[in-house]
């Protein structure tokens, strides 16, 4: 399979076969066999808003492959800054660069960078659209940990917290479409999973069932996938603290877990996990925040033609 | 056959709005968009000819345009089937009807409505704006950068 090239950009964008070759290559990758394939490449981060985890584990997993990198993570360090179009940006880095990572304040601004660019266009979070690095990792994840979810036999996924806002959460419901399985939903009032994604769901054979208690979910699931809530989607500050101490996992919630069943979140993560989760053995968010870097070392060596 | 009004099929009926010799009838607009079919088609010298919440058989009430002296480009028919889907375009020659079509839903739309999403990447910088019909009854549209889905009544033209 040749992903030399392509663009990312959404997880729509990919097929299962595709998105299963990008799992292999990533477990590959974990391998520690990849050497430096990368080497001369350079990549190019063009950071318009902050990041933390992608722009750092984007870079890691480029130097690690032997690459070199360059770029900005402060707007106003770049050209954008004195009313340079997006697209005029994107035709000076193709340029100077072999592969671009965009992350953009603006929905869509990756698919415009791609449609400009003839080096393969990565995106690391256009507005509140679409993070399919994020889904791969997600993904690769939840694979690694159960490789059932491979072979197809189905798990039950639950997602917690602004499930309307969540952009990992639509995109990995998204892909798990390919999947099989089921899905739990439990959400605030107003932040519920919109309609769209469950019709998409149901269309692909995958139940979505909405619970009233984060402790419903938990006895429930194999998976427990935990998102932030963002105070400014709360008109009433008085209703977000009610809310944000509902929707917070503990340990002593964990009781009624299976004993299998692994939290995850994309991070960063405010109050929705207690600090005493992290000691126990469901905690699984920084080994997926680990996973960033096999994937994203997959991702590059593919589109940049240098790994099968 | 004679252009009298165009969704009726009888000589008998009165006409509600004025008869051209040649141009354009738009027919068959959903009674609410029929003000925005008259805004898109003015715009040069020509005459519009508008009747509004007019009696329909087949919709209850529908609007009918009638520019004078122009026939359509494939643009304004690309607005027209995002604004009015289902109305019907007549090509009037020396009063007669030359043809008439069912405007035809394209597969994509390019460069005629703006995304209605604030923070689509189209608001804020100057790039085509582009949409892909994912439903047509009602139209629904996809913008292939913000990847939202809206009803077509939701979106303002270009």
């Amino acid at each position: 399979m040749d992903l030399r090239g392509r663009h990312v950009i959404s997880i729509a964008d990919f097929g299962r076969e595709e998105i299963l070759h990008i799992l292999r290559t990533a477990e590959a990758m974990e391998s520690g066999k990849a050497g430096e394939p990368l080497s001369g490449r350079i990549m190019a981060t063009l950071f318009f808003e902050p990041s933390t985890r992608t722009r750092l584990s984007f870079e890691a997993a480029m130097l690690k492959l032997g690459g070199r990198v360059m770029g900005f993570s402060d707007p106003g360090s770049s050209s954008a800054k004195k009313g340079e179009s997006l697209a005029d940006t994107i035709r000076m880095v193709e340029r100077y660069a072999d592969v671009i990572v965009i992350r953009h304040p603006r929905d869509g601004s990756a698919r415009l960078a791609a449609e400009v660019s003839r080096v393969p266009v990565l995106n690391g979070g256009d507005g509140s659209n679409q993070h399919p690095t994020q889904t791969f990792l997600d993904l690769y994840t939840i694979s690694r940990l159960f490789p059932q979810l491979i072979a197809g036999e189905g798990l039950t996924v639950a997602f917690a917290g602004d499930l309307r806002y969540g952009r990992t959460v639509h995109s990995l419901i998204s892909a798990l479409c390919h999947f099989g399985g089921r899905i739990i939903t439990v959400a605030p009032r107003g932040l519920e999973l919109p309609p769209q994604y469950i019709a998409e769901a149901n269309h692909h054979g995958i139940t979505v069932e909405a619970v009233p208690t984060l402790n419903d979910a938990i006895a429930a699931c194999d998976v427990l996938y935990m998102t932030r809530l963002q105070e400014e989607r709360f008109p009433d500050a008085l209703e977000f603290d009610h809310i944000k101490a509902t929707y917070r996992v503990t340990a002593a919630m964990l009781a009624s877990a299976r004993p299998h069943m692994r939290i995850l979140h994309p991070l960063p993560r405010v109050n929705e996990i207690a600090a005493d989760v992290d000691a126990t053995a469901h905690a699984h968010y920084f080994t997926q925040a680990a996973n960033g870097i096999p994937v994203r070392q997959a991702i590059l060596g593919l589109v940049l033609g240098a790994v099968p | 056959m004679n252009e009298n009004e165009p969704s009726t099929g009888t000589s008998t009926r009165i006409r509600h709005v004025e008869a051209i010799s040649s141009g354009t009838v738009v027919d068959h607009i959903p009674a609410s968009a029929t003000l925005k079919v008259a805004q898109l088609l003015t715009g040069s010298d020509d005459q519009v000819f508008v009747g509004m919440n007019l009696r329909s058989a087949r919709s209850g009430r529908k609007g009918v345009v009638k520019i004078a002296g122009r026939e359509l480009d494939q643009r304004t028919l690309s607005c027209l089937a995002l604004i009015a889907p289902g109305a019907t375009v007549s090509i009037i020659r020396d009063y007669g009807v030359a043809q008439k079509v069912t405007v035809p839903v394209p597969e994509r739309f390019e460069g005629v409505a703006k995304c209605a999403n604030p923070n689509c990447v189209t608001v804020h910088e100057r790039w085509t704006t582009r949409f892909t019909v994912v439903g047509t009854d009602p139209l629904i549209v996809r913008c292939i950068y913000c990847e939202r889905s809206f009803a077509a009544a939701e979106l303002s033209l270009l």
